[in-house]
């Protein structure tokens, strides 16, 4: 903890900068500079790099950034830098291995390899998707009932009792606490109480997080949020999340949302951001573990080229050179009820799987609305525990992603997206189970790629 | 006299501040007229760039940059367009103030509709991020802005739009501005059930908005 109380020292004592010169000086140029003397290039038809020069490049440009910029205070405008002992120390000391849940429901994360002969773990939820409350246990009952799901996560309550919840008010409390019943409620009813869960989805500031740090609801076998904001950026209401997860002793999970196509430019330069985010935040955030969420700067779809290649390419990165637990998680552009959700699950899911990943989904229809259902969290499993099963190399998983992209690719450019329909018209609340014609779409897809020889 | 317009223009594509300063100086000082800077220099250079991160050619730093070009050399024109503008009201162009609104700290959407707004010519006032609703009016009635363009990430922040529209009408203030509303989860629908002018997709979109809401297009 003294550590920690240092680094909130340093930024009140560090180096001024304005946030904009942060962002272009700082991040963009550094960014800039580092993809051209490591010569950092991608392309499009290689979404999964094979490369392994060009992916210890990526790790050690990430590196040089980490140990060159620092992180940036926003609340003091100031930079916290951090020193090169601090940096590898926070490396050497990544978890690899972490309990999460607890009695026979739990499970252990562990820091995977290129070609792991263990399986990857998967978190199913909807992060982010606003979830209307008259739905939100069912919603939630619909990923816990499924058996290849190891860990629960959830969309966001945005309304209480019809009462809009907006961020940083007493009814952000009331939403994170409830969410956190429904959890409970959820595991409970599906007879694995122990799950150990990604939670307090509902805590946007920092309030409805710190309410929830308690036995009955977010246990210390549980993991929470902590964000790194675009980029390389944290706040006090952030660094408030570490430091009280320090003291209850519950699990951190950095979240840098690197933007491909942001500060960093394309993907070379996305994916050194990426991972110098990881590497700050073993520090600044705590992270136990870490989310891997870079997203489209146009389609936010974790789905898109640019963004596989970045996930890919940190995964590798990371797994080659300073192995840490890396959850990848799944955002489809589509939503449920729509056979390209089924393709870019698919291909994401090969993807985070075969990059040294565990894998959480789906956030389906960009996580922007509540059309997501658990049938699209079992197919994500499916998919990435029959590529594991078939050990394919990073090249066949390449093949199989560029042949899945032909089949989806199409909803980037499609006037209004692909979102689907909302979890009440894909599911039936009373069985929980997949409506007639979503469940139709699923066993089409499904029996397609089987007979293309992708699954089992 | 072309040469240094195409000058300018290169410079704004290459979101080069300091060149562009130095070019408009020296068109300036050849008898160029500061209107025509602007018109033929430098707003072509910013409609590049427009096109360029439309068609996925540049990234959020190049825009970022041209913005910052064009704010240079904004400097310099403006106190020569200002007496222009004196005596010709089209020259003028429409102050539009943007933030993202209260509990939202997420400025990059914001940023990317700002230097749009900016590279079509506007003068965006950009409060930055969390930025408390009264705060945000106060400096719409300082500037006297036309347009009041508000960001929201987060779906629990996009409630704080519609506070802001219903404090306009409070103070008696909602048919000066046109609001535009924006962020992820901002739809349409959305946006019209809670009284804002309009929403658009993208940055694009946006520009296209307050081309329409100024009654330019």
């Amino acid at each position: 903890m003294r550590d920690y109380l240092e680094l909130l020292d340093r930024a009140y004592t560090g180096e001024y900068i304005s946030e904009e010169n942060w962002d272009l000086e700082k991040v963009a140029a550094t960014a800039r500079r580092l993809v051209k003397k490591y010569r950092l290039e991608w392309d499009r038809n290689q979404v999964i790099p094979t490369d392994e020069g060009l992916i210890d490049a990526v790790f050690q440009a990430g590196l040089e950034m980490a140990i060159e910029l620092g992180v940036y205070c926003r609340s003091t405008e100031r930079i916290i830098h951090l020193s090169l002992q601090e940096i590898e120390e926070g490396l050497r000391t990544m978890p690899q291995s972490l309990v999460m849940g607890e009695g026979k429901d739990a499970r252990t994360l562990y820091a995977r390899r290129i070609g792991d002969e263990r399986p990857p773990l998967f978190f199913g939820g909807s992060p982010g998707s606003p979830i209307p409350e008259e739905y939100f246990l069912e919603n939630v009952l619909s990923y816990a009932q499924e058996p290849l799901i190891d860990l629960l996560t959830c969309g966001t309550l945005t309304e209480i009792g019809g009462r809009a919840v907006r961020t940083g008010q007493p009814l952000e409390i009331v939403a994170t606490r409830r969410e956190l019943q429904y959890l409970r409620t959820a595991l409970s009813r599906v007879g694995r109480p122990g799950m150990g869960m990604l939670a307090a989805q509902s805590s946007v500031s920092e309030l409805g997080d710190l309410a929830v740090a308690h036995p009955d609801l977010l246990r210390r076998c549980d993991s929470h949020l902590v964000p790194l904001l675009n980029e390389l950026k944290l706040d006090f209401r952030n660094m408030a999340r570490a430091v009280n997860s320090w003291e209850y002793g519950m699990i951190n999970a950095s979240l840098p949302c690197v933007i491909v196509g942001g500060l960093g430019g394309g993907p070379p330069g996305s994916a050194v951001i990426n991972v110098a985010s990881f590497i700050v935040s073993n520090l600044v955030c705590l992270a136990d573990y870490h989310i891997l969420h870079p997203i489209h700067i146009r389609h936010v779809a974790t789905s898109t080229r640019e963004v596989l290649w970045v996930i890919s390419a940190v995964g590798q990165a990371f797994a080659r050179n300073a192995p840490a637990i890396i959850v990848a998680d799944i955002y489809p552009k589509s939503g449920a009820g729509t056979i390209e959700l089924l393709y870019e699950t698919a291909a994401n899911a090969i993807v985070n799987s075969v990059s040294a990943c565990h894998i959480e989904g789906c956030g389906s229809a960009d996580g922007k609305l509540p059309h997501c259902s658990g049938l699209e969290a079992r197919w994500m499993a499916e998919v990435a525990l029959a590529s594991w099963r078939r050990k394919i190399t990073l090249e066949e998983a390449n093949t199989w992603v560029l042949r899945l992209l032909d089949k989806y690719e199409k909803v980037f450019t499609q006037e209004g997206g692909n979102p689907g329909k909302p979890f009440d018209q894909v599911y039936d609340l009373k069985s929980l189970r997949p409506t007639v014609e979503w469940q139709a779409l699923y066993d089409q897809v499904k029996t397609e790629l089987k007979a293309e020889g992708l699954i089992d | 006299m072309a040469n240094f317009l195409e000058r300018i223009c290169q410079a704004v594509v290459e979101g080069d501040d300091v060149s562009v300063v130095e070019y408009v100086q020296e068109a300036l000082q050849a008898g160029e007229s500061p209107l025509r800077i602007l018109n033929e220099g430098l707003m072509p250079g910013a409609d590049i760039v427009g096109k360029r991160f439309e068609e996925g050619e540049y990234f959020l730093p190049d825009l970022m940059l041209a913005g910052r070009a064009l704010k240079a050399a904004m400097e310099i024109l403006k106190p020569l367009l200002a007496a222009a503008a004196a005596a010709d009201a089209t020259l003028k162009k429409a102050k539009i103030v943007i933030a993202t609104v209260q509990t939202d700290i997420h400025d990059i959407g914001k940023n990317i509709v700002a230097s749009m707004l900016a590279a079509a010519g506007y003068d965006v006032i950009d409060l930055g991020v969390d930025v408390p609703l009264n705060s945000i009016i106060d400096k719409a009635e300082e500037t006297k802005a036309e347009i009041i363009a508000l960001s929201a990430l987060l779906t629990t922040s996009m409630p704080y739009m519609k506070d802001l529209i219903d404090l306009l009408q409070a103070r008696g203030l909602r048919q000066k501005y046109r609001v535009m509303v924006g962020g992820a989860s901002v739809t349409p629908e959305w946006a019209e059930s809670i009284g804002a002018d309009g929403t658009g997709r993208d940055a694009v979109e946006a520009v296209r908005l307050a081309r329409r809401l100024l009654g330019e297009a």
